[in-house]
């Protein structure tokens, strides 16, 4: 028996015991006809429960309706539907849509904000953002400035704004936003500034600031307590953070906070992780850099941290740990427990105890994976939780103006934020990935507030002796810490995934394609190319009884800056270099929702709540489809909201 | 090679934005081998000095040594560990293709500060010009200027804005070594990536590089 934390479950518990609300998310997560926030729930598991479009009928796919959202840079994200509206956003400017589902997408308003566009110089990749959160009849948005919005879910009136950073010293904003209980709870973008990473919380009833909890400095603004903060089952202890750099450095030490929020309402924790040390030369700044690279779990009330696990002390090659955290009740060798999932940067897949914070998987889930042998698991170890790094892939020990070669993975990481799902129908995670490695060359850099701070110059190519493309796409066992299958792709897999109880799952490819594949043997099941290449998370919802997937169009982020006019091997000898796919050879720039249906009307058991009935005759071509048996449970008229 | 429609965008502003040279040398419509005499009168009232390879054509062919935007490449004098033209603008010196110590030093800095943006190897991004073609338009002095400058191509098409660096001495302690590796890929005059071989680092080179990081 397995115990997935569901929005749906979460909802159930809290309307039994009403103790931990933000009663909106949990209800509006909790309806499978809907998608509420960017990860789908709290837990991060990006399931639906939807099942009208299953492995069987899927390959009768077809596109329903489309939008432009007129800008023309990487769409990451995706779009929300509560009730029988749609909530669609862009990248710079952070246009948002609010579109009628209930009368043919018609836009009921539209919010255009105001931004200096001088804060897109400093964005290091593109002008991402990774989309809007609804909370208590409002749209959340953070612009790329760090000012975030709320919007009334209606009318699109500004309720309040509050500025969250600076970009004048490089602060900005990517990422979308965690509203849980009475407060909304937002990160930070800037690692290649030398920001001093950070999450903080606003209540959401006026935009005031609730807490702030920094990811590096003094116990006080890191909201730690030396002795009930625990890292690996023993208490933190007082100034872990400053004993771990040398000199004032952590004040430009990076550990911002660009990724995914979870949420356990039982334990009222939050998890997410924090990115790469500043500056990317390792011998600028000596120690273990805490707590940069570090899963977090914090209570969502004070802000106070319960526990902390650092992945790669003292990184050298760039692999923030910011992507998401996803929490599922599973079976952990005969005994069920709290897990949380992590695929980091790193090429490492973490399984962890969310409650205590006990390490009980660290595996490769990319066989080139190579800057480590391993991470130590003997809790009597006093290197236990570390990684070994491997000397010939070490930038550190190489030392400053040497270029250590053949590192996998790139900078990139072996994933990057693009999201995982996971099914409890298979157990299995489905993770996008890279399949990319690099040469990487660190020297001294100077720091100037506002300027980027890198300090290393990198190559980065397809990893050697493979399948020669630059992605997979995985199926991946956080209990046995194995890979079940792997896809091979000619492009790393930048889009976020979605799995179905329909036993589907679907991801986007950089070339542009909506991919579905089989939930257990990775079959491919249906395949249809988007305008544009696809760097957007795949959702689901239904409207007027029937299912739909959606997912934004629209290619560039990290992606689009080493890929799109191919990439080289600078090991391959002379002469050899060149030789890979560009992504221009396979798409354009664009920025577009796609909508897909099956063919034929709702089935009728939904259909009769929420239309009238459809016309007999059409319903031949969707014979085969077995949606009237297996129409959700659940199924009632969409709420307006 | 232009790779986006903004990018084409920006690349043609570059070009009306430029004292012209890329306009009258010829580069859009060069006329062909058996033209009338009055064409290739027109022509030469456009480009005054005649020159032993057409201006504009393949700047990669062998000898070609003037870019479309009117430069003689040719590597002159050194001075302070850096190549420079007769007209004491910054180039570049390959040898049995050993690159001199400036092209090695404007990579390593071009993918430190410009790639992120500008794609690897000056090809340029989904959002970002791509940079070995825009130094064969632009000339030098342009090309510090935007450098230290910024540009910022916003509109209903763009969202494009470059930052100043000229406060960054990261970049701006380097903007020549930029500037000549730039040309050199622009010129496809070594391969894409990491230079294979390089000139060693001069007592000048490092003199006057710490000088800048430090003063």
């Amino acid at each position: 028996m397995k115990y997935l934390l569901t929005g749906a479950a979460a909802a159930i518990l809290l309307y039994g015991t009403a103790l931990f609300a933000n009663e909106s998310v949990l209800t509006e997560t909790g309806k499978p006809e809907q998608w509420a926030i960017q990860t789908g729930d709290y837990a991060n598991t990006r399931y639906s429960e939807l099942d009208q479009i299953n492995k069987d009928n899927v390959k009768d796919l077809r596109v329903a309706w489309t939008f432009s959202t007129g800008v023309l840079r990487g769409h990451e994200g995706g779009p929300l539907v509560i009730g029988d509206v749609m909530y669609v956003h862009s990248p710079f400017p952070n246009n948002v849509f609010a579109l009628d589902l209930a009368n043919d997408g018609k836009i009921l308003w539209t919010y255009k904000p105001q931004q200096d566009p001088e804060v897109i110089a400093v964005m290091c990749c593109d002008t991402v953002n990774r989309g809007l959160a609804y909370a208590d009849g409002m749209i959340l948005l953070h612009q790329a400035d760090t000012t975030l919005v709320a919007l009334d879910a209606k009318s699109g009136e500004v309720k309040w704004s509050v500025k969250t950073g600076d970009p004048a010293i490089g602060e900005t904003n990517t990422a979308t936003v965690l509203p849980v209980k009475d407060k909304v709870i937002v990160g930070v973008s800037g690692g290649e500034y030398g920001v001093r990473g950070r999450v903080t919380a606003y209540n959401l009833a006026d935009g005031s600031e609730a807490w702030k909890a920094y990811s590096t400095g003094p116990d006080a603004e890191m909201l730690v307590d030396p002795e009930n903060t625990m890292v690996l089952g023993k208490p933190i202890g007082a100034d872990s953070s400053i004993n771990s750099w040398e000199g004032d450095q952590w004040k430009i030490g990076g550990g911002t906070t660009w990724g995914w929020f979870s949420y356990d309402p039982e334990l009222n924790l939050m998890y997410y992780g924090t990115g790469n040390p500043s500056t990317w030369n390792p011998a600028q700044r000596p120690g273990d850099n805490k707590w940069s690279m570090t899963i977090m779990a914090r209570d969502v009330d004070t802000g106070m941290a319960k526990w902390f696990y650092q992945m790669t002390p003292h990184d050298e090659w760039d692999f923030d740990g910011v992507n998401e955290m996803i929490l599922t009740d599973q079976d952990f060798n005969g005994t069920p427990r709290k897990l949380l999932t992590h695929f980091d940067r790193n090429g490492l897949g973490y399984t962890l105890d969310r409650e205590s914070g006990e390490l009980l998987v660290a595996n490769k889930y990319d066989p080139a994976v190579n800057w480590t042998s391993g991470v130590d698991m003997d809790p009597a170890s006093e290197n236990y939780g570390r990684p070994a790094v491997v000397a010939e892939y070490s930038t550190e020990q190489n030392g400053e103006d040497t270029n250590s070669t053949g590192i996998c993975p790139a900078a990139l990481g072996s994933k990057d934020q693009q999201p995982a799902a996971f099914s409890p129908k298979t157990n299995l995670f489905y993770v996008p990935t890279n399949h990319v490695c690099m040469d990487y060359e660190p020297f001294r850099v100077a720091y100037t507030a506002g300027q980027p701070y890198v300090g290393a110059t990198l190559a980065m190519y397809p990893a050697p002796e493979s399948h020669g493309g630059m992605g997979n796409f995985i199926a991946w066992d956080n209990v046995a810490g194995e890979i079940k299958w792997s896809l091979p792709e000619q492009f790393s897999v930048w889009s976020g995934a979605l799995a179905t109880a329909g036993d589907v799952v679907f991801y986007g490819t950089l070339e542009g394609y909506l991919k579905a594949v089989d939930a257990n043997t990775g079959e491919e099941l249906y395949k249809f190319k988007t305008p544009s290449g696809i760097i957007g998370n795949v959702m689901t919802y239904t409207s007027g009884g029937k299912q739909y997937i959606g997912i934004l169009s629209g290619v560039g982020g990290w992606a689009g800056i080493g890929l799109a006019a191919g990439l080289t091997n600078p090991n391959d000898g002379l002469g050899a270099v060149g030789g890979y796919a560009a992504l221009s050879d396979y798409t354009e720039l664009g920025g577009q929702l796609t909508v897909f249906e099956l063919p034929g009307d709702a089935p009728a058991a939904d259909a009769a709540s929420a239309e009238p009935a459809a016309e007999p005759a059409a319903e031949a071509a969707a014979a085969e489809a077995p949606a009237e048996a297996e129409a959700p449970a659940e199924g009632e008229a969409p709420a307006s909201n | 090679m232009q790779i986006t429609g903004p990018l084409a965008l920006m690349a043609l502003g570059l070009v009306m934005a430029g004292p012209g040279l890329a306009q009258t040398s010829g580069t859009t419509e060069t006329p062909p081998a058996e033209a009338a005499p009055e064409a290739e009168a027109a022509a030469a009232d456009a480009v005054p000095p005649p020159t032993e390879t057409e201006p504009g054509a393949d700047v990669t062919a062998e000898g070609n040594h003037i870019l479309p935007n009117g430069m003689d490449i040719t590597a002159d004098y050194m001075e302070n560990g850096r190549w420079y033209n007769a007209e004491g603008i910054p180039t570049f010196k390959i040898d049995d293709d050993v690159v001199d110590y400036a092209v090695f030093s404007g990579y390593r800095r071009y993918h430190a500060e410009c790639h992120v943006c500008h794609g690897p190897d000056g090809e340029g991004s989904t959002y970002a010009p791509a940079l070995k073609d825009s130094v064969l338009k632009m000339d030098y002095y342009q090309f510090q200027e935007i450098v230290a400058s910024g540009k910022k191509e916003v509109n209903a098409a763009a969202n494009q804005v470059m930052p100043a660096f000229a406060t960054n001495k990261n970049v701006w302690c380097y903007v020549d070594d930029i500037y000549v590796y730039l040309l050199v890929r622009g010129t496809d005059s070594v391969a894409r990536g990491r230079p294979a071989k390089k000139a060693d680092k001069s007592p000048e080179f490092t003199a006057q590089e710490d000088a800048c990081m430090n003063g």
